[in-house]
């Protein structure tokens, strides 16, 4: 959005309180999301649970293509659409929801650089691994993602994507990489989120912020999926402290609201931690 | 220890001892470290060892191009910037290089090759006058291609329309990006005390080409200048680790005096460019006498030329 329909948008949001049906799309949890998207959809919903928002999931097929941005999940609160947790987290404070207000400039400063570096390795290492890695995106990715669709408009929409992807890391550097140095990277990126966090309940000692939703998404899913291979799983729970993060905030925000669990069960995740 | 690598990077310029980001995270690296480098300011890419500059040529593992990987290489080999690092403070530096790539490159990626005005003045002049001919009509286009397309995947956009709203996006990113480097760094020297590490070698070649290079759209440049300690780090590092390249005189449209040190062709450019011109003139003079279009008249002193003349355009006809 540019910055005058930004500034608007803000002031319409500030003047309306949020609804009860705010509504967050994402792709087909039992067919058809990926590794990358169910992160990202629950970040988000881990965000808004923390602000005490309410909001209802909605899995559409062509979730991605009603996006803004064209990414998912995107929210749909009274008659704005924001996608991508940048952008929902700037809504909701100017809805005058905000988890960072306690942070001094120098906590805020990490915090958000702290954010990019989940979204600039961990992100990018679970592309990399859903379409990168050839056995992955035959077995998985490709099936999964073009789910909805029949033939031959499957075929064309999963290598479409595969393509755009794999120029994606050809373009910053990660084509070069293999699977192993992939795996790497993620016990780079876990041991320095696990030396923030050290033995703090949330990141910034006693209140959750977004860096927290953020971490807990990627992490969850990454334990609960199902992939080709267990490595990167075993990546993560190396790191004890990570493991008891995403319990504790399991926990408080979703296992008191409901008893059968957000996650339910399906094929591709399982319905709680090991 | 082992003789010294050898890095290929771009040449300086405006008082930087590199005009690109990843030559200048690599040549700070090595000053802060204490890496013995043999460094060759090269204007042709082709001439690097892997095609693309900066790149590192090792003994051992052939050469490597992308600023990460080298100084992972340069660590290796013990020189280290981040040797005094706390565990927390390696964990930080990694957060702050992915914030810096996140928020800040796109812009500066923008400012620099995708704004118009500032690509048409400054940097694709930039490089049409510095690297050698015949590529100089080649390469700064397709850099500027690559750029564009780099800057749309990175973003993940289906197409990427350069214009007003994409520049307000990515300065709203790049400035918060700026004013956040500002509160973490403080009114520290660097950003992890008194000695230099990793992390400040990417801020400072991220920074740097914003704080030297005079742009016509020079918003970047006008938010730098508003965060007095960014600034005051950037000329200190320059001062304190590349005093040769921050004396010489700053200012656009400079033609390089070729030193005695240096390694590109230029030197020879302008004796091929005599050489190539009076090749093609002597080629259409010969082609021209040799196919009579030009008929050379010989005097009469040369008597018996000229009958040996008469014959040879009698062959001819």
């Amino acid at each position: 959005m540019s910055l005058a329909a930004e500034a608007f948008v803000s002031q319409i949001a500030a003047a309306e309180p949020w609804p009860e049906n705010a509504t967050l799309y994402q792709p087909l949890k039992e067919d058809q999301i990926l590794l990358s998207d169910s992160a990202s959809s629950l970040a988000v919903q881990t965000f808004l649970r923390m602000c005490g928002l309410p909001v209802l999931v909605s899995c559409r097929a062509n979730a991605e293509y009603m996006s803004p941005s064209g990414k998912v999940p995107f929210i749909h609160v009274g008659n704005q659409v924001v996608s991508e947790l940048g952008p929902i987290v700037q809504f909701t404070k100017a809805k005058g929801h905000a988890l960072s207000d306690g942070l001094d400039d120098v906590q805020r400063a990490e915090m958000k650089a702290y954010m990019e570096l989940v979204n600039n390795m961990l992100l990018t290492a679970e592309l990399y691994i859903q379409w990168c890695d050839d056995y992955t995106a035959t077995e998985i990715s490709r099936p999964r993602y073009s789910n909805p669709y029949s033939w031959p408009l499957n075929h064309v929409l999963a290598y479409q994507k595969q393509w755009e992807i794999r120029r994606k890391m050809n373009a910053i550097g990660w084509s070069g990489k293999n699977l192993e140095q992939v795996y790497e990277d993620v016990s780079q990126c876990c041991q320095a989120l696990s030396q923030r966090l050290g033995t703090q309940p949330y990141f910034f000692n006693k209140q959750p912020t977004e860096l927290d939703a953020l971490v807990f998404g990627h992490l969850f899913t990454i334990l609960t999926t199902q992939l080709t291979s267990d490595e990167l799983a075993e990546k993560v729970k190396s790191y004890s402290n990570l493991l008891s993060f995403c319990h504790r905030i399991e926990q408080t925000y979703f296992k008191e609201h409901e008893r059968e669990g957000q996650f339910g069960s399906s094929r591709h995740s399982k319905s709680s931690l090991p | 220890m082992a003789a010294p690598l050898e890095l290929f990077c771009w040449k300086g310029d405006y008082g930087l001892p590199s005009v690109d980001i990843d030559c200048l995270t690599v040549l700070a690296y090595a000053k802060f470290a204490g890496a013995p480098l043999k460094v060759h300011k090269i204007t042709n890419p082709w001439r690097s060892p892997t095609g693309t500059l900066p790149a590192l040529k090792t003994r051992e593992e052939g050469s490597i191009s992308q600023p990460s990987k080298i100084i992972i290489h340069l660590r290796k080999q013990k020189y280290n910037a981040d040797y005094d690092l706390s565990a927390k403070e390696g964990a930080d530096t990694l957060a702050f290089v992915s914030l810096l790539e996140e928020k800040l490159l796109p812009a500066l990626v923008y400012t620099l090759w995708i704004d118009s005005k500032n690509y048409v003045d400054v940097t694709r002049g930039w490089y049409a006058e510095n690297i050698p001919f015949p590529l100089n009509f080649l390469l700064p286009n397709r850099m500027h291609s690559q750029q564009l397309e780099k800057l749309r995947l990175v973003r993940g956009d289906a197409v990427l329309e350069p214009g007003e709203q994409l520049e307000k996006e990515l300065c709203r990113d790049a400035f918060e990006c700026m004013t956040l480097l500002s509160q973490r760094l403080g009114s520290q020297k660097f950003f992890f005390g008194e000695s230099p590490s990793s992390l400040d070698a990417y801020v400072f070649a991220h920074l740097a080409p914003l704080l030297k290079i005079k742009l016509p759209n020079g918003k970047l440049q006008q938010h730098l200048n508003s965060l007095n300690n960014l600034q005051q780090y950037c000329s200190n590092i320059l001062d304190l680790y590349f005093p040769s390249d921050a004396r010489e005189a700053p200012g656009h449209k400079i033609h390089v005096q070729p030193h005695s040190g240096d390694f590109d062709n230029e030197p020879h450019k302008r004796r091929n460019q005599i050489l190539s011109v009076l090749f093609a003139v002597g080629a259409m003079l010969g082609y021209a006498i040799f196919t009579g279009i030009v008929k050379i008249k010989r005097e009469r002193p040369q008597l018996n030329n000229s009958s040996h003349h008469v014959e040879d355009e009698d062959d001819e006809d």
